[in-house]
């Protein structure tokens, strides 16, 4: 026999929250190591840099709140507010700005507004929208995943023959890489700062949204029609790639039960939607294709792993389904018509605006009641 | 001749269900105002219904709509001890103000009591059926008297004119009402007594 | 082949009854392999039996025995009369022979668990019984008939709820209900008591639901149950088959196994797609459901003229030897039973009355079994760990799907702790069945139905005490009324009547005093100088 709960009802799944971020956690993993792939290890650092600050700030918090820190710390729920925030700002990013984004997150965003399931706002989005308005040179300073760092593809562009044993050299895998990707995030630590300002400067290119745009075409079609590999780090293929981890890390976590399907598939179909209007063959690059929005930029991360966060979303079903097209017509609208490339972190933060008032007027009809739902007829004046 | 025809078809088509949308609004506007005034009900009766309704005379008024009114006049709400600490939260919600203590001077809150009748020692002088406000005492001159249990609202007046104290307030449970008062309700409405 | 013709009934309208899919639920691990190991063990006879007669609050007793004296068993004890939708009448009986000790209160293991007034009967193990007659024909009785058959043998709800079973027919009407629903699901992950019964006896209870057939002039009859009993179906198909020729026709319909799916509401939906509406009764939407086991209890009152004495319950936990199912004695303690399965006290964490899942915790071992009693389990030490901290809702909405009644309590959690009540009423908080779903599935350990029962008592007392206001505001201007009234008749009558003859009138036995009437004007004063004397020396008592 399993145990029974000591108090009423006696049963119990036995799933706790700690277990659902767990698994969440779990889900994370392939997208990150995709991103490791394409990005060098300027991923892992924002991760780490990120975890640590998180870590101390929601034990300062705990503390300063007089909450029991171990069986808080224990529910996870700062690191996945950090992974969230980590994979969402730019790799190779300075550890200031890392820091500055998660404090913001897990203090202000969420242990002033109450902390774990009090706050409106998914933490990790306000931190990252919090950057992206204060330090906007340096949050959209997304490398192309090739020139991360001193990529074999920029020294064929600026004209410097390199040998194999050079690529290889210069492989954001490697231990070169690292050490770049260290002195990106500790500029302090450099022994010859200048190099790495410049360095960072001549690389802080477009976007990949942009950059896809620009080409058009599928990079992964374009990349199997031209024969190659589609891991390697020269074809292009990198946030196609990076989108497919993510959406199977969504799939697990579907399969799992973590997150209802409602709210990935609002947004997913919303955006191809909206991008299958309004895209003609041909026409300026600005609209995409449906592939294209939802296969080159971060809609998959947005839509399986940021929107669906319980706290600050639409809990209902109905509310859940127009809380999804809300946030996809957003995140389709503000990359296309607006100022900002990419719109995930806008486009939940407006979704979170929307969720209480979508829980309240998308309710299920109640077993029993009619459409309307007619409460239980009782004086209005009562107040226990 | 006919394109013109049919461009004043149109705009009288479109016309006429902009006007019909605007009617439907108007009236649904109309009845949830309607609707909202009917809810809103004269102060003293929102006062009056927030007092227990024990008709004990603590706050010095004989009854409770008599003290609901002294209180939509200024009087403190703070004077009716049988309605507990509910009525004076309610009370200073309604009127909008600060929450004060009850007054020491009007009584003490008390758990619900009913008042019983030591019935070997009733004389049967009928004072404490005049007292009784809500008729819950029986009993005829010189006969023992007895409080009807669940008709007593335990406002104590019976106790002080009872010439040898054979009352006692007892503590008990309220009576609930839910199978009985409707029916009450139904019978008597009909000899012309206003609520 | 069955799912073909699910279909064809469901697009081609052929047959309104099949299982469909009902809204929410869970589908928790059950533990009914245990007590089933075992067959039913029959009525045991403790050596004291304390059978409740108290109705609770709203009702009144009428004892029909006295202390000291020698019943027999089936010998009616008390009829109590309580008011839960009109008023009720539920006769006990004497389980056994013996003699009665005593009449006080004591603790019942239903629902509530509170104090009810109690018959202690010492049974003399003779269980000598008085006469009784059973009616085989039950359809020579008529409908009336048998209600009052089974009025007169006490049967009220077996499976928990007890609402009397007469009543519940007799709020059918003339015409009578387009189904009747025998509700064998048993979703509580312990409980096997119905399964039991089917097993075993069957036959019974397939008589029994046609009795109820017959008394409530239902046109189908629907016997529904689990797919995953496949025992019980297999005893219930065989009965079926066997009083086929008899003209009452009785159906089985297959329903999916989830919790809670013997819930009422939810059941008729599953059978029948009716969806019954909130505030009406389910006759009132033309289903009526009987559980299994009070179709048993009918069947030994109209076949075999046994009033209700015993019911079926379930006794399991990791703490007991020998898990089963008893067909027990109303009155019987819970202590004794616990003893009859082997209890290990020193490994005993915790007594359960009622599932795992409605269940509460027996608050005495003294309790006794009521005619609600449907499982008793005792826990052990490794079966119940420490509860799980409560945590931050972080409104995931697991709750909301595994609602049966499509309400939302992460929300209603919020406004329970706010207090909102306008909100939880628009919300359904009285919607909530307490099935602990939520509960089950909450990953933040919250305890919800405890909040919600908490606020719909709040805002009930609430309800209550508005009611009352507004009964003693009438009463007190009725009385101002009355004292106006008769006023205003005696100043009409003294300016119409002149008052000399009235008087007279009243004088005129005055001053014909007889003796004794004398004598108790004297005995009168005598009392009230007595009384007053009595007065003046508690004062002076009072004030020394």
């Amino acid at each position: 026999m399993s145990s029974l709960k000591a108090d009423t009802p006696f049963q119990h799944t036995g799933r706790n929250v700690a277990q659902l971020m767990q698994t969440l956690l779990y889900a994370l993993l392939p997208g990150i190591a995709a991103s490791l792939w394409f990005f060098g290890f300027g991923i892992l650092i924002n991760i780490v840099i990120a975890i640590t600050f998180a870590v101390l700030a929601e034990s300062a918090m705990l503390r300063l709140r007089n909450r029991d820190i171990r069986a808080h710390l224990s529910d996870r729920s700062a690191l996945v507010t950090a992974l969230l925030f980590a994979i969402a700002i730019p790799p190779g990013s300075p550890w200031w700005l890392v820091a500055l984004g998660i404090l913001f997150s897990i203090v202000i965003a969420k242990h002033l507004y109450g902390g774990l399931g009090q706050n409106p706002f998914n933490p990790a989005m306000c931190g990252y929208a919090m950057l992206l308005l204060a330090f906007p040179i340096e949050m959209t300073g997304w490398h192309i995943p090739n020139e991360v760092i001193n990529g074999p593809l920029t020294a064929d562009a600026l004209g410097i023959p390199i040998t194999t044993a050079e690529r290889e050299f210069l492989s954001p895998l490697g231990w070169n890489g690292f050490k770049q990707a260290l002195l990106l995030a500790f500029p302090f630590a450099a022994s010859s700062a200048t190099d790495v300002k410049e360095f960072v400067d001549g690389l802080a290119l477009a976007t990949p949204l942009i950059e896809f745009k620009m080409a058009g075409k599928s990079a992964l079609l374009a990349a199997r029609e031209s024969g190659a590999s589609l891991f390697a780090r020269d074809s292009e293929t990198a946030w196609e790639i990076i989108n497919i981890s993510y959406l199977l890390g969504g799939l697990f976590l579907l399969y799992r039960k973590v997150i209802s399907w409602h709210i990935p598939l609002a947004i997913i179909s919303t955006i191809f939607l909206l991008a299958a209007t309004f895209y003609a063959p041909g026409s300026v690059a600005i609209y995409g294709t449906p592939y294209l929005h939802l296969f080159g930029s971060a809609t998959m991360i947005g839509a399986f792993f940021i929107a669906t966060d319980p706290v600050s979303a639409a809990t209902t079903r109905p509310g859940k389904l127009v809380y999804g097209i809300i946030i996809g017509a957003s995140i389709y609208s503000i990359r296309v018509w607006g100022s900002y490339l990419d719109s995930i972190a806008f486009a939940v933060l407006f979704g979170n605006f929307c969720a209480p008032f979508l829980d309240h007027y998308c309710r299920p009809r109640i077993f029993g009641h009619g459409l309307r739902g007619k409460p239980r007829p009782t004086d209005g004046t009562i107040k226990p | 001749m006919l394109p013109l025809i049919s461009h004043w078809l149109t705009q009288l088509i479109i016309g006429a269900g902009l006007l019909l949308i605007c009617v439907y609004a108007l009236q649904k506007i109309y009845q949830y105002v309607h609707q909202q005034l009917g809810i809103q009900k004269s102060l003293v009766t929102r006062i009056n219904r927030a007092l227990p309704q024990t008709q004990c005379g603590q706050c010095g008024h004989p009854g409770c709509l008599p003290y609901a009114r002294a209180i939509s006049l200024g009087e403190a709400s703070n004077k009716c001890p049988p309605g507990g600490l509910e009525t004076i939260l309610e009370l200073a919600e309604l009127l909008n103000e600060p929450v004060r203590g009850l007054d020491p001077a009007h009584g003490q809150f008390r758990d619900f009591s009913v008042a019983v009748i030591r019935e070997d020692e009733c004389i049967g002088c009928t004072k404490c059926i005049q007292a009784c406000p809500v008729d819950a005492i029986l009993g005829g001159p010189k006969l023992m008297h007895t409080v009807i249990e669940s008709e007593c609202t335990g406002c104590d007046l019976c106790v002080e004119p009872c010439p040898v104290d054979c009352i006692d307030m007892a503590n008990h449970i309220a009576p609930s009402l839910s199978q009985t008062t409707p029916l009450y309700f139904a019978t008597h409405n009909s000899l012309g007594v206003s609520t | 082949m069955s799912a073909l013709k699910q279909f064809a009934a469901k697009y081609f309208g052929e047959d309104p009854v099949f299982a469909r899919r009902t809204f929410g639920g869970i589908q928790p691990p059950t533990f009914k392999e245990h007590s089933l190991r075992s067959r039913i063990m029959s009525s045991p006879i403790p050596p004291q039996l304390t059978i409740p007669i108290g109705p609770g609050n709203s009702g009144e007793i009428s004892l029909l025995v006295g202390i000291g004296e020698r019943v027999l068993k089936y010998q009616k004890l008390a009829v109590m009369t309580f008011y839960a939708e009109g008023r009720s009448e539920v006769p006990v009986h004497a389980p056994t022979s013996g003699v009665i000790i005593s009449i006080e209160d004591s603790v019942v293991a239903d629902h509530s668990q509170q104090q009810q007034r109690c018959i202690t009967l010492a049974s003399d193990g003779h269980d000598e019984a008085k006469k009784i007659e059973g009616q085989p024909d039950y359809v020579r009785l008529g409908s009336a008939g048998i209600v009052s058959k089974i009025r007169d043998a006490g049967i009220i709800g077996m499976g928990g709820a007890g609402f009397p079973t007469a009543d519940k027919l007799a709020g059918c009407g003339d015409a009578g209900p387009e189904f009747l629903i025998i509700n064998a699901a048993e979703c509580e992950p312990y409980i096997t008591a119905d399964e039991a019964l089917l097993r075993e006896r069957a036959d019974s209870v397939v008589m029994g639901a046609k009795i109820l057939k017959q008394a409530s002039a239902a046109r189908r009859c629907i016997f529904a149950i689990e797919d995953t009993k496949p025992d019980a179906i297999a005893a219930l198909q065989q009965a079926l088959k066997e009083q086929l020729s008899i003209a009452a026709f009785c159906e089985l319909v297959l329903i999916p196994s989830k919790y809670p799916a013997g819930s009422e509401r939810q059941l008729i939906q599953c059978v029948t797609g009716i969806e019954v509406t909130t505030g009406l009764h389910p006759t009132e939407n033309g289903v009526l459901m009987h559980n299994v086991g009070t179709a048993y209890a009918v069947y030994e009152a109209i076949v075999n003229g046994k009033p209700c004495i015993s019911r079926f319950t379930t006794l399991c936990g990791q703490a007991l030897k020998t898990p089963k199912n008893f067909e027990v004695l109303i009155g019987t303690a819970t202590d004794y039973l616990f003893e009859l399965c082997g209890i290990e006290p020193t490994n005993k964490q915790k007594s359960i009355l009622g599932g795992s899942l409605m269940g509460n915790e027996l608050t005495s071992d003294k309790a006794v079994i009521c005619k609600t009693t449907n499982c008793l389990i005792a826990a052990s030490a490794n079966e119940i760990p420490a509860s799980a901290p409560e945590k931050a809702c972080i409104r995931c909405g697991f709750c909301a799907d595994a609602c049966p009644s499509r309400l939302l309590p992460q929300q209603l959690l919020a406004f329970s702790r706010t207090s909102d009540t306008t909100q939880l009423l628009e919300h359904g908080l009285f919607d909530c069945i307490d099935c602990g779903a939520c509960d089950y599935v909450c990953p933040s350990h919250i305890p919800l139905v405890s909040t919600f029962k908490e606020s719909k008592t709040l805002i009930e007392n609430h309800e209550q005490s508005l009611l009352r206001s507004d009964y003693w505001q009438h009463r007190f201007q009725f009385r101002q009324y009355r004292i106006k009234k008769e006023k205003d008749q005696v100043l009409s009558r003294k300016k119409e009547v002149p008052e000399q003859p009235v008087q007279i009138a009243e004088q005129a036995p005055n001053t014909q005093n007889n003796e004794a009437d004398i004598i108790s004007k004297e005995q009168a004063s005598r009392d009230i100088a007595a009384a007053v004397a009595r007065v003046k020396a508690r004062r002076d008592e009072k004030n020394k």
